[in-house]
């Protein structure tokens, strides 16, 4: 019977402290007039989108990213933190000091604006693309040309889901 | 147990909970009366160099001893957590692209490593723009109005791009008399009936923002602009080249009017209404003048001082035909010398008598004239086509007057003889003369037109 208690005691409140990141995501939307999203976000997006300039060589198909994870109803705080947290691993690729200032802004404007209480510290983000073996170095440069393509193409299309799923948002706020 | 293990479960979480989402506070060591001594106000700048912002802070009362004093931002910053102020006279400023413009920041006043005092702020809502420049005002003549233009380099911003702009203009004689205007765009138009003639006026613009989600003061002021008005402002103003026609004109219309009242007999009425032309006055226009001083004239006063005697016409004929024939004797040509010098200048004068016009002697008034008093002659309504010329006629016209004269009254006559009568052609006898003469002017008439048309022909 003590020992009982002892596992209650000890056992079943940090199961909960564990299990309630997981299971609770809860964000408030912070900014639904608007005015955030179309004076600043925005701005940053299009600003990052005149800065990719390379359509055509985008491959069709799509990232396994938006395949585990879309703007579904009542999912959109959900995606918006993801596709925020996403944007962050981006920075690695050092284009630019203004590349990544936009790149920032976005995603962390996007942050503070869904207020998220659950802030999922403990997790690690997950890498942009699997570490290629080790090569010669002109297979090297063509690979890396190719990655930097590819992260490019993904990072387009990360923004305008970034977009359609916060139009989605507002229009959802206007409409209640 | 178990109750009693979730109870202690629940109190350890709410430990967690309460501890995790509690700020320290930082600004409880401090009384409030010194947080006032170092109230401070800022405001933010977008977009001021490039892509950088500045912010600007300052304490509100400047006697504040600032020594040691510095200034921090946190929150609401890109990849860094907090941002350190520089300090410029008495004025603490930070000019940096990492504003994240989302959320409020926490700015703090510190003296060493502890925060004297702290403000909560969103640096969207202390935006002040940058002030306008460049402003002009432009007289529109045809329009009555001034076009006022300024410049704002907000209009090639990302950020803060929509302003609200104050306009403020007075005449520069009074002095805060300042007139208002407020408009979202950077032209305005102002008319010039609402201003006064030939005055000084300033004018001058602000801005501030004018979106839903940057907010803000006003802007400082922009370089005032002196402008004049211009020194008539009569709506009723004519053109100078209509002004000078409209004077044209009217000269002309006075002109021609004052020359209809002066040519208006003469000229005028005779075309407009022509005048029944009286048939003496065309007729006297009509008679030839073959001489100077002809007297034409149906008015018998006018030829009083014409020597018009009574001529005796077979005496006269007789003695045209002794002087075309014979030689008259001596005694005789001295006695008709002697008479012809009277009246005539010479004895060949049947030709000349025949020059006078026979025109003279028309019909019944001649004879009229001969046969009455021979000393007026009277004849009326004959127009003279040849006046005779009232000397000559005394001297070529005894011989053919004589000529027609003879009738019953000539024996009263009194005309003395011009001629010299032969004796024993013609003797006074009253019976026998009055039908020699009767006579003699039957063949006399003959002979008289035979003699006029014998003057046509000399003629």
């Amino acid at each position: 019977m003590f020992h009982v208690s002892f596992r209650y005691i000890f056992g079943i409140p940090p199961l909960i402290l564990v299990l309630l990141p997981v299971a609770s995501f809860d964000c408030d939307i912070e900014g639904k007039d608007g005015g955030a999203y179309q004076n600043v976000l925005m701005v940053n997006i299009n600003d990052l989108d005149s800065m990719i300039d390379f359509d055509s060589n985008c491959l069709n198909n799509e990232p396994n990213f938006f395949k585990k994870h879309s703007c579904d109803d009542n999912k959109e705080a959900s995606f918006l933190y993801r596709a925020a947290r996403k944007l962050k691993q981006f920075l690695k690729m050092n284009i630019s000091d203004d590349f990544n200032l936009h790149l920032s802004t976005v995603s962390q404007g996007t942050l503070t604006l869904l207020n998220c209480t659950s802030k999922g510290k403990g997790r690690k983000p997950t890498s942009l693309g699997e570490a290629q073996p080790t090569k010669n170095l002109e297979e090297n440069k063509s690979l890396k040309e190719q990655k930097k393509q590819n992260d490019l193409c993904f990072l387009k299309i990360l923004l305008q889901k970034i977009k359609t799923c916060w139009n989605k948002i507002l229009r959802g706020a206007k409409e209640h | 147990m178990t109750p009693l293990g979730i109870a202690l479960g629940m109190v350890f979480y709410l430990l967690q909970v309460v501890s995790g989402e509690s700020g320290y506070a930082e600004t409880g060591d401090f009384d409030d009366a010194e947080m006032d001594d170092y109230s401070f106000s800022c405001y933010s700048q977008l977009e001021v160099d490039g892509s950088q912002h500045l912010l600007t802070c300052a304490f509100d009362d400047p006697d504040v001893n600032s020594t040691n004093m510095e200034f921090e931002i946190c929150g609401a910053l890109l990849e860094v957590e907090c941002l350190s102020f520089n300090k410029l006279q008495g004025m603490y400023l930070i000019k940096t692209k990492k504003f994240l413009l989302i959320g409020d920041s926490k700015i703090c006043v510190k003296l060493g490593r502890k925060s004297v005092t702290c403000k909560k702020m969103n640096i969207v809502k202390i935006v002040k723009p940058e002030a306008p420049f460049d402003i002009r005002v432009v007289y529109r003549k045809g329009a009555n109005d001034f076009v006022v233009t300024f410049n704002t380099s907000h209009l090639q911003k990302k950020y803060v791009k929509e302003l609200m702009h104050e306009v403020a203009y007075r005449q520069e004689k009074n002095e805060n008399d300042w007139m208002h205007m407020n408009l979202s765009s950077t032209k305005l138009m102002l008319l010039q009936r609402k201003l006064q003639p030939n005055a000084m006026y300033e004018i001058k613009v602000r801005s501030i923002p004018n979106t839903n989600y940057f907010e803000g003061f006003w802007s400082e002021w922009s370089p005032s602009f002196h402008f004049r008005t211009p020194e008539t402002n009569d709506p009723g103003e004519m053109d100078p080249v209509l002004l000078i026609i409209s004077i044209l004109s009217f000269f002309s219309v006075a002109l021609m009017v004052v020359l209809a009242c002066v040519l208006w007999e003469k000229r005028i009425k005779p075309i407009i209404w022509p005048s029944i032309p009286d048939h003496k006055k065309t007729l006297e226009q009509l008679c030839k003048k073959p001489k100077k001083n002809l007297n034409v004239s149906f008015n018998p006063e006018s030829f009083l001082d014409c020597q018009i005697h009574n001529v005796d016409g077979i005496q006269a004929r007789d003695e045209a035909e002794g002087f075309l024939q014979d030689p008259l004797p001596p005694q005789l040509e001295e006695s008709e010398k002697q008479r012809l010098g009277e009246g005539m200048q010479g004895p060949n004068r049947p030709s000349e008598h025949a020059g006078i016009s026979p025109k003279t002697f028309r019909g019944e008034s001649s004879f009229r004239c001969l046969a009455g008093n021979i000393s007026v002659c009277d004849a009326p309504g004959i127009p003279f086509s040849r006046s005779p010329d009232c000397k000559e006629g005394g001297k070529n016209g005894p011989l053919l007057y004589q000529d027609l004269l003879l009738g019953p009254g000539t024996t009263n006559s009194t005309l003395p003889p011009l001629f010299p009568f032969q004796p024993g052609t013609l003797t006074l006898n009253p019976a026998a003369q009055g039908q020699s003469i009767l006579t003699s002017l039957g063949s006399s008439q003959e002979e008289a037109y035979v003699t006029m048309s014998s003057f046509y022909q000399n003629q």
